[in-house]
């Protein structure tokens, strides 16, 4: 759309890219109506948050508040909690979740004995298939005061508390557990990431004398490099949105204070108080910051390691 | 033979109103003035009365009107499904009870169920989405955000005043021999706005409370615990001597439970809302009642005589820990856990005995002045006509039907001959419900015939109860849980203009989240007692004053209607 | 080639073994426990503390009870039918959606790519969600489990990158021959990316068979319930007295326990066994699929 070309114009090439990709453009018409039916349309539908939403007077209908329900949740006693919860949650999670499967594909590569490899690599998977359902109630279960987690902590010698009754602890067990679930399948990618590294390199390598931690740095590191960026990226963008699914399966009061995230918040609000308008607005917020996270990051990344997602 | 059954029915309804309270009591004996008369075709008759104060009504014709009706449009019906039913139907409409009550109206129903515990989060989105079923079983009274006159401006339900009037006879002399509940079931506005789910005995409205093992107490020579102090000997007694991991154990996640806690109540409060000698509105969390409360647990819970897994209890796991002796003393029902526990406990430990426990006093000798009592209508298992609702007569004459006789046996005792037996007068639940042969337990036979066992829209019927405690224990409970004046301090069912009820609901969203997560931190030592005041002022920052002036202001009201 | 190894990599070998055996252990332990606690008689097992290796006791009764209830038996009808329509549907959708974008000089390409790409981190939210599919029709209906969630961004890219590694040379000479881009699609593109597609068919197979807010949230027929909701009542209301039903009353509460257990089993034994199936098309999948944008 520069303004350069005024003669070999827009519309030209248009119309000549249309004659060329009709069928392509017709092809990929049911995905564009799907984006727009179940992702376009919702945010359309996110103006609510701008108005007192009454389901009788329909998503058009309701009368406009401006920014009352952002002012109210900027007000809110928990505004500070919220955001401090979800930002240390989601770092815990980024800082130990993040590394975990790069490490678990690092020491899978060095495996030598193809079998053992192979026995690792599918057990890690296992938990992946289990729900989240089941991983909570699991972990309800074995927090309990007579649950595993507390046998074995007595058979170490320590004492028995309840573990998800503990705000210290929340976050731990939250990501703990989700390492736990994710590690395995997370390893994958990074795995067909180091298979993908040129083997003569490391040969090239070893020639010189480097010796494997060396090899590690060299090579492998900066041969899997952009699939890490790409990541990094992707997760940093969704920094802020820590899904409540899980939250709401493993939180209860006395853990509110460390566990009590803005996703829950919009649950209970939205789905628990039928504050509907105030509940989207909360959520709105939460998208805005994730997408300025994620610009940030992209421009960062881009401008350091020429990796970018665009 | 039915005169004498409905007599039974009014003389529990009479004896309903009485404990009402807030004292107007005396109204009881004038409302019940035909009581006597012969009720014989009741409801043709109440029809033809109804039909009088219905200028409009000639079109329908009510005076002829029988049941079942014809057939016409099914019409949706959304309620929560107890676990006693789902257990064996994965619908309402499966059940005999289900199949019966369509037969008998002539109405065809679909049943609608939400996943269980999930019920407020599907009534939200359901209302959310604006395409309401015809009839949803809810707490319009205290669960709608707002309340009921907000449900109705909101044009989320329909006033029910002419529907009563015009097509609901059963209904109508019900609320004229009981103005009592007629004058709980009304906004202040007056409007009607549900069909309600009514206790009609004062012994069905005191179901919860404390129960031990009496079996321990013998063998350690120890007497029933009436006190705080004695409470603590007990328990301790329990974790020293009979080696309990959890002496105390009860339901904390259920929210029923924790309103009726007498625990709560030894220390003159509540945890929420209740109606001050002064006759006024208090917040019971705040009070310097509730921090002596919390002291004391946080004593209790340090000294290991409280479950340690308190927050994240749920049934099952007080199950377990009190059948297999983890924990000797718990809070309940009598007949959902009481009677369950004991007859579980006792294939392995035969001599296993619970007792009900008086709500504790903090001095010997005295009688509790708080303590659980419910209102005979408390808004639970209600149910509105939606705005969406085509056909309101069949639907409102479907709702009806359970007020009158028929529907009124129906709905207590299920299906004569298969589910109950007139004996001398006195319906009698057959072996298929009592001693079920595919081996059901009493609660899920009952609950498949009936809805008498658990709630709905209908009147509750005290016979019903005599029949389910089977244990002396059981029979004891109405008595020794009923010691206290719990009754004057409920709060009546009152309900915040449709103005004011959004800024009260906001305010005490917050203060409710903000209460829920300290009294735990209290109790478990996380946050010092010490510290009270500071809760206690940031409550009133979340503005607990201008709610009280709400509630305070709806009191007004309610005692003016 | 035999590289000679030097002392500290031999120390690093033992170490990565011994901790990579201590990760399996992690990883398994759990699901042997619950997979014990299953089988054990009730009893026992809520006396027992501490690990588990073997049943303790050995009981089927959990199972029988799990296999009465009407609810699990229609639950896995309805997770199944959405597991597979849901599948292929989903298959469908986004191999359309991996085609067009692994095309190249497509002139709306890019804009195409940031408009798809855009939902990953911007969203409206649940409410407007819900209202949405309220306003399609789309609640209480098996279909609002399906045609919603039909194309996961993140998939699409990655099959995207899958389809890029085809030879564009096939493709063209195909053209030549006078095909369509669907018959391109149907009978070059897919059967190359045989692989890509098994790990997609994992890929959203696993998360539709996890899946279960939404399904709480439209439907309002237990009758569709899938199996993630009957187990949810179960494990979270703690509501295992709608399991004990005919049950002599002795041993109702106590059963409770391996009940739970035994659901989690049930619900999850299936979703393990189609992996095995997978792997060998697996590995060779995510090679291909490894994010290179």
């Amino acid at each position: 759309m520069k303004e350069k070309n005024p003669r070999n114009s827009f519309g030209y090439r248009m119309k000549r890219d249309w004659i060329r990709n009709r069928s392509l453009y017709i092809l990929v018409l049911p995905v564009l109506l799907f984006y727009i039916l179940f992702h376009y349309k919702p945010m359309y539908g996110a103006i609510i948050a701008f108005k007192d939403y009454t389901p009788t007077l329909g998503v058009s209908g309701s009368p406009w508040v401006g920014l009352e329900n952002f002012i109210r949740f900027f007000k809110s006693v928990y505004f500070g909690r919220l955001i401090k919860n979800t930002i240390l949650l989601s770092v815990y999670s980024l800082a130990f979740g993040f590394p975990a499967p790069i490490i678990l594909a690092l020491l899978l590569n060095e495996v030598r004995n193809k079998h053992f490899k192979n026995v690792t690599q599918t057990i890690t998977y296992l938990p992946h298939f289990i729900s989240l359902i089941v991983v909570t109630g699991m972990l309800t279960d074995f927090s309990m005061t007579s649950g595993l987690f507390n046998d074995m902590i007595a058979f170490f010698g320590g004492e028995r508390s309840p573990l998800l009754q503990n705000p210290k602890l929340y976050r731990t067990m939250y990501v703990a557990s989700g390492i736990w679930q994710q590690v395995g399948w997370g390893s994958i990618i990074y795995l067909s990431a180091l298979a993908g590294v040129d083997q003569q390199l490391y040969e090239a390598a070893s020639i010189d004398g480097a010796g494997k931690w060396k090899q590690l740095l060299n090579v492998t590191l900066p041969g899997i490099a952009p699939t890490i960026i790409i990541m990094l990226i992707m997760r940093v963008g969704q920094l802020m949105s820590m899904g409540y699914e899980k939250t709401i399966l493993l939180y209860n009061p006395s853990t509110y204070d460390t566990a009590d995230i803005i996703s829950s918040y919009i649950y209970r609000v939205g789905l628990m108080e039928q504050d509907w308008s105030y509940s989207t607005a909360v959520g709105l917020f939460n998208s805005v910051i994730n997408f300025c996270l994620l610009i940030v990051t992209n421009k960062i990344s881009r401008k350091f390691s020429e990796t970018s997602l665009w | 033979m039915r005169k004498r059954t409905y007599a039974l029915l009014m003389a529990a309804a009479m004896a309903a109103t009485t404990v009402t309270g807030c004292g107007s009591s005396g109204n009881g004996g004038s409302g019940n003035g035909g009581l006597g008369s012969p009720a014989g075709e009741t409801t043709t008759a109440a029809a033809a009365q109804a039909s009088e104060g219905n200028k409009e009504g000639a079109a329908t014709a009510p005076a002829e009107f029988s049941y079942p009706m014809a057939a016409g449009d099914k019409l949706q019906y959304w309620c929560d499904l107890t676990t006693t039913v789902s257990a064996n139907y994965s619908n309402l409409g499966e059940t005999p009870f289900g199949q019966g009550w369509q037969k008998n109206t002539g109405v065809e129903i679909e049943f609608l169920h939400p996943p269980t515990g999930q019920m407020k989060e599907q009534f939200s989105l359901i209302l959310a989405d604006g395409n309401l079923p015809d009839l949803m079983e809810y707490n319009w009274t205290v669960d709608y955000p707002g309340g009921p006159e907000k449900a109705i401006k909101d044009n989320v339900i329909m006033p029910l005043n002419d529907i009563f009037a015009q097509y609901c006879p059963n209904i109508t002399k019900y609320l004229e021999e009981n103005p009592d509940i007629d004058r709980m079931i009304k906004t202040d506005e007056g409007h009607y706005y549900v069909f309600p789910f009514i206790r009609g005995d004062e012994n069905l409205m005191n179901t919860i409370g404390l129960m031990l093992r009496k079996d321990w107490l013998d063998e350690l020579g120890m007497e029933v615990p009436t006190t705080i102090d004695e409470w603590h000997d007990v328990l301790t007694a329990f974790k020293d001597k009979k080696g309990c991991i959890a002496p105390y154990s009860f339901e904390y996640t259920n929210g029923q439970y924790l309103g009726a806690d007498p625990f709560v109540a030894a220390f003159g409060v509540n945890r929420s809302f209740y109606l001050g000698s002064d006759g006024t509105v208090h917040f019971g969390a705040t009070e310097p009642g509730f921090k002596d409360y919390l002291a004391t647990m946080n004593q209790w819970y340090s000294e290991g005589l409280i479950d340690p897994d308190l927050a994240t209890l749920k049934n099952d796991q007080v199950s377990a820990k009190i059948t297999n002796g983890q924990a000797g003393a718990s809070m309940g029902q009598a007949g959902s856990r009481m009677g369950t526990w004991t007859t579980a406990a006792r294939s392995t430990t035969p001599e296993f005995t619970l007792v009900p426990a008086p709500v504790p006093t903090l001095e010997k000798g005295g009688q509790a002045e708080m303590g659980y009592i419910e209102n005979p209508f408390s808004g639970r298992a209600s149910v509105a006509v939606t705005t969406s609702c085509k056909d309101i007569e069949r639907a409102a004459r479907l709702m009806d039907w359970a007020y009158g006789e028929e529907g009124h046996m129906f709905f207590n005792f299920g299906i004569e001959g298969e589910s109950y037996t007139m004996v001398d007068g006195y319906p009698t639940y057959t072996e298929a419900i009592l001693n079920n042969p595919d081996g059901l337990p009493v609660s899920q036979a009952m609950s498949a015939y009936i809805r008498g066992n658990y709630n709905g829209p209908f009147v509750q019927d005290i016979r019903y109860l005599e029949q389910y405690y089977t244990m002396e224990e059981q029979r004891q409970t109405p008595i020794v849980w009923g010691q206290c004046n719990g009754a004057a301090h409920t709060m009546p069912p009152i309900t915040p203009t449709s103005d004011e009820s959004k800024e009260f609901s906001t305010i005490m969203n917050e203060i409710n989240t903000y209460r829920d997560e300290m009294i735990l931190k209290f109790i478990f030592g996380t946050e010092s007692v010490d510290n009270f005041d500071t809760y206690v002022k940031n409550i009133e920052n979340m503005g607990l004053a201008r709610a009280l002036e709400i509630q305070n202001a709806a009191l007004d009201r309610y005692n003016a209607r | 080639m035999k590289i000679k190894r030097s002392k500290g990599e031999k120390t690093f070998q033992v170490f990565n073994y011994v901790f990579l055996s201590l990760i399996i252990v992690i990883c398994f332990y759990p699901v042997w426990y619950v997979a014990m606690a299953s089988f054990s008689n009730s009893n026992l097992l809520t006396q027992h503390s501490g690990l588990l290796f073997a049943p303790a006791g050995f009981s089927v009764d959990a199972y029988k009870k799990v296999f009465q209830n009407p609810m699990i038996t229609k639950g896995y009808m309805n997770t199944l039918f959405i597991l597979i329509v849901g599948v292929i549907f989903d298959l469908f959708m986004t191999s359309l959606g991996a085609y067009f974008l692994s095309r190249k000089r497509v002139m709306f390409k890019k804009p195409i790519m940031l408009f798809i790409v855009f939902t990953m981190f911007f969203s409206g939210g649940m409410i407007p969600f819900y209202i949405n599919l309220k306003d399609l029709h789309l609640t209480n209906t098996l279909w609002g489990l399906i045609i919603p969630f039909m194309i996961n961004t993140s998939n699409l890219i990655i099959l995207r990158t899958s389809f890029e590694s085809i030879p564009e040379s096939l493709i063209e000479a195909a053209q030549i021959d006078g095909a369509g881009h669907f018959r391109i699609l149907s009978t070059i593109v897919l059967p190359l990316s045989k692989a890509m597609l098994a790990v997609m068919v994992l890929y959203y197979g696993v998360s539709i068979w996890n899946s279960w807010f939404w399904a709480s949230a439209i439907l309002r027929n237990r009758e569709m319930y899938p199996l993630q909701i009957i187990l949810r009542e179960i494990l979270l209301s703690n509501d295992t007295s709608s399991m004990t039903a005919g049950t002599s009353a002795m041993d109702t509460e106590a059963i409770g326990m391996t009940i739970k257990y035994a659901t989690i089993m049930v619900a999850t034994i299936p979703i393990l066994c189609v992996y095995p199936f997978l792997q060998k098309y697996f590995t060779k999948g995510t090679m291909v699929g490894a994010v290179k944008e």
